[in-house]
């Protein structure tokens, strides 16, 4: 099973019904199977903060979403995630296609993507690198499982050496 | 022109215990714990712009509950992309009521743009509201409120408010207090 699968696959043992997103080519390998599956809802936004606020909302009315962005979307969201996901303890999986690594054409795109993991530590964010296809079930399964039982946000990152990079 | 606190008192009073209401950061947030604390009152600290997204979210979750969004004019205008969201999802039991006192209260009074050339209501229409009301009198928002409870939205509510300052009565603190408690009484677990 391709890893597109793998992860839909999880999402929804998970319960998740909810996909919160912007689009990026890596997000739309996962979007193109969630729209053909009735068991999930897509929520397109426009601006990723947005998705901290909705996927929250979700959460607290007791049912489950995932906020699916790019690695720029990361840095339209830290205030949102640092006053709401954060002192609220809300679940906040976030599932970010790592642009600005190895591969990248853009380099506009490397600032925040070399500044992310530090910026997940500097949040007590937990995170974890989707790099092989044998590895995506057991770091998606248990990216998911700390989330909800931390009760905040955790972020699961889709690299170019399993996504392939952009021409 | 409205007073926050005496249109969040008839908004309350007019609410069922099974209505959300989400108070979005500064006055709109002390004006609903002032009007009436309740479990299903969701209060916001400091996340700015976030009650309109939140508020989406729990209507989403929650389609057997109306949801309200109290919002001021600084924080709509911080999240204005929300406003293409919400009319786009058009979720019918979503309210959004934005208090516009075109100006940063808290800070000191600084003009918002809504202050200068921005129309909030029209704004909502232009991203896709098909229900809007404009308000600026207390009759005019009772009469808008009494449209919404009674007709399926999404709404955006446009209330013109005074530059009052809330009294200094502070809802709860904790955000984990006020998350267990708006949950437990939803029965909600995640």
């Amino acid at each position: 099973m391709a890893w597109p699968e793998t992860i839909i696959r999880v999402l929804k043992s998970y319960r998740i019904e909810f996909i919160n997103y912007l689009p990026d080519a890596m997000g739309e390998r996962l979007l193109k199977l969630a729209r053909e599956d009735s068991d999930f809802d897509l929520l397109p936004l426009a601006r990723e903060e947005e998705g901290v606020g909705t996927v929250c909302g979700q959460m607290l009315g007791g049912r489950r979403g995932v906020l699916l962005m790019p690695t720029s979307g990361l840095g339209n969201s830290l205030n949102a995630i640092a006053s709401l996901a954060i002192p609220y303890k809300i679940p906040l999986p976030m599932i970010i296609g790592f642009r600005g690594g190895l591969g990248e054409f853009n380099g506009s795109q490397v600032m925040m993507g070399q500044a992310m993991p530090d910026i997940f530590r500097a949040m007590r964010i937990p995170y974890f690198i989707l790099k092989r296809e044998d590895e995506v079930e057991t770091v998606t399964e248990g990216f998911l499982r700390l989330t909800f039982s931390n009760e905040g946000p955790a972020a699961l990152l889709i690299s170019t050496q399993l996504a392939g990079w952009k021409e | 022109m409205i007073n926050m606190l005496e249109a969040t008192k008839i908004l309350v009073a007019r609410l069922s215990d099974d209505d959300l209401v989400v108070g979005g950061l500064g006055n709109p947030k002390f004006n609903l714990f002032q009007a009436k604390d309740r479990p299903r009152n969701l209060y916001l600290w400091n996340a700015m712009g976030m009650a309109s997204s939140v508020g989406l979210g729990l209507a989403m979750a929650r389609p057997e509950n109306r949801v309200v969004v109290l919002q001021g004019d600084g924080s709509l205008l911080m999240n204005l992309g929300s406003l293409a969201t919400e009319a786009w999802r058009a979720p019918r039991n979503l309210i959004h009521i934005c208090w516009d006192n075109r100006m940063y209260e808290l800070t000191g009074k600084q003009p918002t743009a809504s202050a200068g050339t921005a129309d909030l209501a029209r704004i909502a229409e232009g991203a896709g509201f098909e229900k809007v009301a404009r308000a600026e009198t207390l009759p005019a928002f009772e009469a808008s409120l009494e449209r919404a409870l009674a007709e399926d939205g999404p709404w955006f509510i446009h209330a013109l408010v005074d530059d009052q300052r809330a009294a200094r009565e502070y809802p709860p603190k904790s955000p984990t207090f006020i998350k267990h408690r708006f949950m437990s009484d939803l029965g909600a677990e995640i």
